[in-house]
């Protein structure tokens, strides 16, 4: 019976035929509140509320990662050194993320996410650049004179 | 002032990292154009930027929407970013293979 009773707040707040709580909306609503890691803190840039802080490396795993698509470009290695440190540095805060969903942003969590993803994809398209550099290159030093009609007929 | 800044961006565009593959190689690569691209959206010439690199003007625009999301922090922000970062990459790979394609690769 008093197990019972112990019960009863959790599972029907809103209890009419209890004596003790007669119609009181606020306590009511008491026992509904949402669990600490639900809630979502307002404003990124403070931090989050809640004592939770934006996980370390999610700001630059994004930047990096959105970075490495030019520079994939400019010079060919720069983009695979770029996506893979955001691949790195993301897939981190993802994994220190899941291991502790309560202390980090769920922001940050997001961006770090992204910030993986853009890496994974920049890196993908760096090595099939590089692929194709080290076939060209191959092929020009191995059959210089055919690499030459290619050359040609590509003009 | 204008006349100063017209002057500045024909010194830039004479002034460009030379692509090291297209120089021993003679053939471009997945990222050649992106400058001129660049210097011609600086001139305001959107056709022309296009023309030399179809990335850049998303990819520029990307760009500008990380560092605001940063800031600001969207909600859908993130996701965004990477459905654009895709979006961006395949815009990059069938600019290239259109360029083999239609031979285009050495000009």
């Amino acid at each position: 019976m008093s197990e019972e009773q112990e019960n009863t707040p959790k599972n029907n707040p809103i209890d009419l035929n209890k004596p003790e709580q007669p119609a009181n909306p606020p306590s009511g609503f008491g026992p509904i509140t949402p669990p600490p890691f639900q809630q979502q803190p307002p404003f990124g840039q403070f931090g989050g509320g809640m004592g939770q802080q934006n996980l370390p490396n999610s700001t630059v795993a994004l930047v990096l990662g959105i970075l490495a698509l030019p520079a994939c470009c400019f010079y060919g290695v720069f983009g695979l050194i770029f996506g893979i440190v955001a691949w790195v540095l993301g897939a981190g805060d993802v994994k220190k993320y899941q291991l502790n969903p309560t202390m980090y942003t769920e922001s940050s969590y997001k961006n770090a996410k992204a910030g993986k993803i853009c890496g994974m994809i920049a890196t993908i398209l760096s090595a099939l650049t590089i692929l194709f550099f080290v076939l060209a290159i191959v092929g020009a030093i191995t059959n210089p004179r055919i690499y030459d009609e290619i050359l040609r007929g590509l003009k | 002032m204008i006349l100063q800044q017209l002057s500045f961006l024909d010194w830039l565009n004479g002034h460009l990292f030379a692509c090291p593959f297209k120089s021993y190689f003679g053939l471009d690569c997945p990222g050649c154009g992106l400058q001129r691209s660049f210097i011609a959206l600086l001139k305001g010439d959107l056709s022309a930027s296009f023309k030399f690199y179809p990335a850049s003007i998303p990819l520029i625009a990307l760009i500008i929407f990380t560092l605001v999301h940063l800031k600001f922090d969207f909600k859908f922000g993130a996701a965004l970013i990477k459905i654009s970062f895709f979006a961006v990459a395949v815009i990059v790979l069938i600019n290239y293979i259109y360029k083999i394609y239609n031979h285009q690769l050495t000009a």
